[in-house]
């Protein structure tokens, strides 16, 4: 299978704080990959340095054959140019805890801007894929509406429709039902599982479990910024070899 | 003062409404374009430019409008006397004689050059408020979508900043149109300067009360202007 | 006031300056430079004095070949020169200089300014001259090239013709109306008519004199030459009381190095003396010749 993306090595400190130490894994196309773990344990860094929001110090990023960084001799990350490192923004997409939609704009603006804006897609264009998102969204007949006037599961799916319109490659989630009301997550869950049946490669950051289980082809255990266990979900889940992960899923059982 | 001399007064008041209103059409025509790029340019990394707009900024909003308005207005006829300028190199004594003073446009440019500077201080400070209220998650949302930094500005900052400073603009904005009385202090003729003529001809405040009508009228279209603006952009939260 | 005014334009001057040096050379030297700028602005008096010794004085010339002089006032000070009901600048002073100019072939141009920056006004060269019942003082004898003082001015004391009152010396226990703020107020109650007169303020000259014929006070104190227009416009019968207080002349103000000027305009107001237009022109605003030229 092709590999989408190839995390090598991926280290990050603020200060003296290490937040990311020597993090590899691989994610192939059409996989579903899982990334649990406790709060601080780094998942987050982790989806912000792919997502180049925040920058690595050291190992490799490599998305769909593209270079993002790589380290020189001295072990510092050198990123690529701005027109590849662009190149990979396009490749991926990214669904934010807190949806950040844009206030100012309808449902359908939302979703049609950035085609229209940054791939010079013809309006009319943006509008029919727009539409077949947010039909697929179940929000067709909120097009019109402001992100304000929609509940939080709603807006979180018009932000899934609004990093599909850009066609990524590969669909990260940061915690997408964090901000949810529990009742909510289920429809969020819903999506990402058709979106997992359309095989979309997807790398979710979760502290829903069910998330994990349900969906996922490839679970992460990550504490302490480095990844303790991985595996398929039967094998992390149904059969941890980590004191640490047994312990965090009891802990998350109990809790 | 009987009915027929308020008359007067008023006919004379209102041809000295244009003057005031040329002022402050041309102040906020100027001051809000300029406002903006001091509040990008304070955001600056490069520590001199920051340092120099805190300066701007604290001169401007620290000092009486008044003063700058004398400072501004005698400071081109003096530097064309001194003896500095005129040991200085071609262009900056060209700049400095640009100015006349006998030019009948000089006062109202002068008087506009201050307004300007002024209330480019106060308008960048609101846009500044504007700007760092926008939640950090808008850049990061647009960045990761591929828009360029001006696009992001323009398409998705700018028309949240707006929605966000406008009840505070239309406090400035309310405060300039009473503060086009302070230009005469140079003699600038506008309304309350001819007020203060006929005050002293007539030996009654009435016609200072007469301008007040005029300044109160202002406030009112004002007003509802703007908050027919904010119901406007009200269409979201 | 003035003062304080002065130096921080010389320091927001000297400040410009040296964002221009900033600009224009990273010589250490224009820093020295600057620094002497901003004593240059506040010497500027003695400046000119140097200036006047090295440089031949064009100022009649300057005026004659732009065809126009700008008289500078603050008009609001009736009857000297003000704005009249339909906007229009008038007075006597406006009167006056119109004959000077004409007699010099120029245009009389009237420019108000503020009373407060009169000074600054005339040394940039926005103004010709400062004509508006201007007081003479020393200080202003030092700032200014001052003309011959052309008119005097005191305060007086404002009685009904058919009053009692003939001399000051009558005025004991009196109640006497001054307008609320003037210089005539400040002057009364420094002298010693404050100890035995009774005073109250009003907020204007012509509220005092209503206040006279309704026998609510026995006496104005206030501007000669207001008292005089006043007289003459009201068409009441007043008397004014030979006995005055503060006695102060009006000149005609000129930039220190203005030599040529003065002198010309100095020269052709005794020439209008002489052919009677100042009568004229005096009678029109006082009802007699109450100037004081030669």
């Amino acid at each position: 299978m092709e590999e989408m993306l190839q995390v090598r090595n991926l280290s990050k400190s603020y200060g003296s704080l290490k937040v990311l130490k020597d993090i590899s894994f691989d994610v192939k196309k059409g996989e579903v990959v899982a990334i649990i773990g406790p709060s601080g344990s780094g998942k987050s860094t982790l989806l912000r340095c792919i997502n180049q929001l925040e920058r690595a110090d050291g190992g490799e990023v490599t998305v769909c054959g593209m270079p993002m960084f790589k380290s020189d001799s001295a072990g510092k990350a050198v990123y690529s140019s701005a027109k590849v490192l662009r190149e990979i923004r396009l490749k991926i997409g990214l669904v934010f805890q807190n949806f950040n939609l844009f206030p100012h704009m309808s449902v359908l603006r939302n979703v049609t801007e950035a085609p229209i804006q940054v791939l010079k897609h013809p309006k009319a264009e943006a509008v029919k894929t727009a539409e077949i998102l947010l039909k697929k969204m179940g929000l067709l007949e909120k097009k019109n509406s402001y992100p304000c006037e929609l509940s939080g599961g709603q807006q979180q799916r018009v932000s899934i429709a609004r990093a599909l319109a850009l066609q990524p490659e590969v669909l990260f989630f940061d915690e997408p039902t964090s901000a949810l009301d529990p009742e909510l997550t289920g429809e969020i869950l819903k999506v990402i599982k058709e979106l997992a049946k359309d095989k979309m490669t997807m790398v979710i950051v979760t502290h829903e479990m069910a998330f994990a289980r349900d969906v996922a082809n490839h679970v992460i255990f990550m504490d302490g910024g480095v990844i303790v266990e991985s595996g398929t979900p039967e094998e992390v889940f149904g059969n941890s070899k980590s004191e640490r992960t047994k312990q965090f899923l009891e802990r998350y059982h109990n809790g | 003062m009987g009915i027929e001399e308020m008359k007067k007064v008023a006919e004379i008041l209102l041809q000295y409404v244009p003057a005031t209103l040329k002022l402050f059409g041309a102040t906020l025509l100027f001051s809000i374009p300029l406002g903006m790029v001091v509040a990008l340019l304070r955001k600056c990394k490069i520590k001199p430019i920051e340092w120099l707009i805190s300066f701007y900024i604290l001169v401007m909003r620290g000092t009486p409008l008044m003063l700058q308005v004398i400072a501004i207005y005698y400071a081109f006829p003096f530097l064309q006397k001194s003896e500095t300028v005129a040991a200085m190199p071609g262009f900056v004594r060209a700049i400095v004689n640009l100015a006349d003073i006998r030019d009948p446009n000089y006062m109202f440019r002068a008087v506009c050059l201050a307004f300007t500077l002024n209330y480019a201080a106060y308008f960048a400070e609101i846009f500044r408020g504007g700007i760092e209220a926008i939640p950090k998650g808008q850049y990061e949302a647009a960045e990761c979508l591929g828009f360029t930094k001006i696009q992001t500005f323009f398409r998705i900052i700018l028309p949240q900043v707006i929605k966000r400073i406008v009840p505070a603009s239309s406090n400035e904005v309310i405060t300039l149109i009473k503060d086009t009385s302070l230009a005469n202090i140079i003699a600038y003729e506008e309304v309350i300067l001819k007020a203060k003529q006929q005050m002293q001809l007539y030996s009654s405040l009435t016609p200072l009360f007469i301008a007040g009508v005029f300044y109160l009228i202002s406030t009112i279209i004002l007003t509802a202007l703007f908050s027919f603006i904010e119901k406007k952009l009200d269409y979201y939260k | 006031m003035r003062k304080n005014l002065w130096k921080t334009v010389a320091a927001m001057m000297a400040a410009s300056a040296v964002l221009l040096t900033a600009c224009g050379s990273t010589d250490t030297a224009d820093t020295v430079s600057s620094d002497k700028e901003k004593t240059t602005t506040e010497s500027t008096t003695e400046l000119t004095k140097q200036d006047e010794e090295e440089r031949e004085d064009l100022s009649l010339q300057k005026v004659k070949d732009a065809g126009e002089l700008i008289l500078g006032l603050d008009a609001t000070f009736k009857p000297m020169g003000y704005t009249d009901e339909n906007n229009e600048i008038v007075g006597f002073d406006i009167d006056l200089a119109e004959a000077v100019c004409e007699k010099l072939g120029v245009k009389l141009v009237k420019e108000p300014i503020n009373w407060e920056t009169k000074e600054q006004d005339l040394s940039v060269g926005k103004i010709d001259c400062i004509w508006n019942g201007l007081s003479v003082s020393p200080s202003r004898a030092e700032t200014f090239n001052l003309s011959d003082p052309y008119m005097e001015n005191k305060m007086v004391f404002v009685v009904a013709e058919d009053s009692e009152i003939k001399s000051t010396k009558d005025l004991e226990g009196k109640k006497i109306a001054v307008q609320n703020g003037s210089t005539a107020q400040e002057i009364l109650e420094k002298s010693e008519f404050a100890k035995s007169c009774s005073m109250t303020s009003v907020a204007t000259n012509i509220e005092a004199l209503q206040q006279m014929d309704i026998n609510l006070v026995d006496a104005v104190f206030m501007d000669d030459v207001v008292a005089q227009y006043e007289i003459k416009s009201s068409e009441k019968a007043y008397r004014v009381l030979e006995e005055g207080l503060a006695e102060e002349e009006y000149a005609i103000a000129f930039r220190k190095e203005d030599q040529a000027l003065r002198d010309e305009v100095q020269k052709i107001l005794s020439e209008l003396k002489k052919d009677g237009t100042v009568e004229e022109i005096a009678t029109k605003w006082f009802g007699s010749d109450i100037t004081t030229i030669k």
